[in-house]
């Protein structure tokens, strides 16, 4: 941060009140809090500022309303800014979301044209309400971290300034591949909808382009509205949410437009060929819960996470494992049809075995493996969140002519 | 205040597991050096093959000629797995139950296709021996044996080409650890072990 700027504007807000402050001092306090106390910036200005006015018996004056200059900021490309930073910025207000506590007095997106940041008002900074589609430069905003994102914050110690639009702000799209936890822009395909897993969700699902795949929410919120599965869309200002090192998007403060055309989505197919070397716990027979969308699969006790017990359960064939091609192991998932056409067992097959015998559905396991661990075959899928979604998979088979490649390959330069 | 969530430390969130390194018994034979990797008791540890490969695990099918049980409190089994280079000294004890059952069961001698492992040992007289310790045995056919002797020679292959020119930190490691050893040996390791394969 920088504390000077800081401590200028502590000190000139003493000399106000005709008490001389040396900045140096306000420097020193304000870097031990920042630095040795890992304090946020905002909060060492205003406890600075609060003791000196305890000290030189002055009224507390926080740190809002007089902040009139300031003007020797240089601004700063909104691209450009890193957690930490005390900046100031000119940009355009591209969204504003509803605040998500009464502490907050608007939040949203401010862009330039290098990108864009979320920001934060507090309610006690006083800071004028902005509009929409309107230019502002905001000067002695803090940028800080909330939850892995740059966020921008205005506090009792910034000033936010209307000021001339100058001009169009077209945001560049970034591919999805390269997309990193902020505010982007993206071109995309809606692949698929997902049944939405909590009431306040409008609507969740897998957004694709060229490059790869990434899933989307919409909340529940008024004028916000469902996206057309198989439409493109150009979707402006987009939150990138990090969570378990998975990205995916908040379209809540995007701007989105229905566009032409089509792409054509890579979506993560993907084949590969190698041996089985892992059946994880969980495979061969399981249950799964019999409640209308839900399909979890329950535990041995026939507990299921949301529903509780299910006696009426319905039985899946699935498998768990790593397939390994000596460079790189896939994690996959075989769905029943492709569990039964790999290991000879169908489903009624499995149950009769589940269901009479001694080790029950673990026996289903046992079989399963041993029929298919350390097995070569060849899986074709969509890998989605470093998983690979088998459709379709079969054994690998001795071709004389890969033999006859080899035996040329290591015979010759020997 | 909370660490920056793009430490790299903080990506252990997405768990990358070790692959399973195709080497022939000949090859595996020759390891001198095995290596951890960072300092965390669970971190994994590493035999490097002399073609430059780190190994934390490798999948092996061959010939089970031999199992023996030994041990009286504690439970383990040694088992022989040949395949047309050399051999492979698998182990399965009691804190691998899962293997230790499956290795038990089977009778000698069996296809079997083994993911393990690779830990070197030095014995008292000076010695070196690389032992495998399982963490999966099944019986498989000579088809997958095949399978693996085309895969495994393709990968040895693919090691002995990337070895000359490369500046992988692993290559330069096996270089200088290893530097009485000619890659060109495991070529013709390759070739005998595909040359046995009836086309």
């Amino acid at each position: 941060m920088d504390f000077s700027e800081a401590a200028e504007r502590i000190s000139r807000k003493f000399s106000q009140k005709g008490t001389e402050v040396d900045p140096k001092k306000i420097e020193g306090k304000l870097r031990r809090l920042v630095n040795e106390f890992g304090v946020q910036p905002s909060e060492a200005e205003r406890s600075v500022t609060n003791e000196l006015a305890k000290e030189f018996n002055l009224p507390a004056m926080g740190t809002g309303g007089s902040g009139k200059s300031s003007g020797a900021a240089e601004s700063k490309k909104i691209a450009d800014v890193t957690p930490g930073d005390w900046v100031t910025i000119e940009g355009k207000v591209v969204a504003l979301s509803t605040p998500a506590s009464p502490a907050i007095a608007q939040s949203g997106i401010i862009a330039d044209d290098s990108g864009g940041i979320r920001f934060v008002a507090w309610a006690k900074s006083n800071a004028p309400a902005m509009t929409k589609g309107s230019y502002y430069r905001i000067e002695s905003a803090v940028v800080d971290e909330f939850k892995g994102v740059a966020n921008l914050k205005i506090h009792s110690g910034t000033v936010v300034k209307e000021c001339v639009n100058d001009g169009a702000l077209i945001p560049s799209t970034v591919p999805i591949a390269s997309l990193h936890p902020g505010v982007c822009s993206v071109r995309a395909k809606v692949i698929q909808e997902w049944d939405s897993s909590h009431e306040r969700m409008l609507q969740s699902g897998l957004l694709g382009d060229e490059t790869g795949t990434i899933k989307f929410v919409i909340w529940k919120e008024a004028g916000k509205e469902k996206l057309a599965v198989d439409s493109v869309y150009t979707i402006f200002y987009a939150q990138v949410d990090e969570f378990n090192s998975r990205l995916s998007l908040n379209l809540n403060t995007a701007e989105i437009m229905p566009e032409e055309g089509d792409i054509l989505v890579s979506g993560g197919s993907l084949s590969v060929r190698g041996a089985i070397v892992h059946i994880a716990p969980g495979s061969g027979i399981i249950k799964r819960c019999p409640v209308e969308g839900c399909n979890r699969a329950l535990s041995r006790q026939n507990y299921c996470p949301v529903h509780e017990i299910q006696p009426k359960f319905i039985y899946d064939l699935r498998i768990k494992g790593w397939l390994d091609d000596g460079i790189k192991t896939h994690n996959v998932l075989l769905q029943r049809d492709v569990v039964e056409s790999l290991t000879g067992i169908t489903l009624e097959a499995a149950q009769e075995i589940a269901e009479n015998n001694p080790l029950g559905m673990d026996e289903v396991f046992l079989r399963m493996r041993d029929a298919i661990l350390g097995r070569y075959i060849i899986c074709h899928g969509r890998e989605i969140d470093n998983r690979l979604l088998v459709n379709a998979c079969e054994r690998l088979t001795y071709e004389s002519g890969e033999h006859t490649a080899l035996l040329n390959r290591s015979g010759s330069a020997s | 205040m909370s660490p920056n969530p793009r430490d790299p430390g903080r990506k252990d969130g997405v768990f990358e597991r070790e692959p399973a390194r195709r080497v022939f018994a000949a090859e595996l034979r020759e390891c001198r050096y095995q290596f951890k990797e960072g300092e965390d008791e669970k971190s994994p540890t590493f035999v490097l093959i002399p073609t430059g490969e780190r190994c934390n695990r490798i999948f092996l099918v061959g010939t089970l000629t031999e199992k023996q049980r030994q041990g009286d409190q504690n439970i383990f089994y040694r088992g022989r797995v040949v395949d047309s280079s050399g051999t492979f000294f698998v182990m399965a004890g009691s804190y691998q139950p899962e293997a230790m059952q499956q290795l038990a069961k089977i009778d000698t001698p069996a296809f079997v296709a083994v993911v393990g492992k690779p830990n070197l040992y030095q014995t008292p007289d000076g010695a070196f021996l690389v032992s495998v310790r399982i963490e999966s045995i099944t019986v498989v056919d000579k088809a997958t044996r095949d399978l693996w002797v085309l895969d495994t020679a393709a990968r040895t292959l693919d090691r002995i080409d990337a070895f000359k020119a490369s500046t992988a930190p692993d290559v330069i490691k096996a270089k200088e650890q290893y530097p009485a050893i000619d890659v060109a040996v495991f070529r013709k390791i390759a070739y005998d072990a595909l040359a046995q394969i009836k086309i």
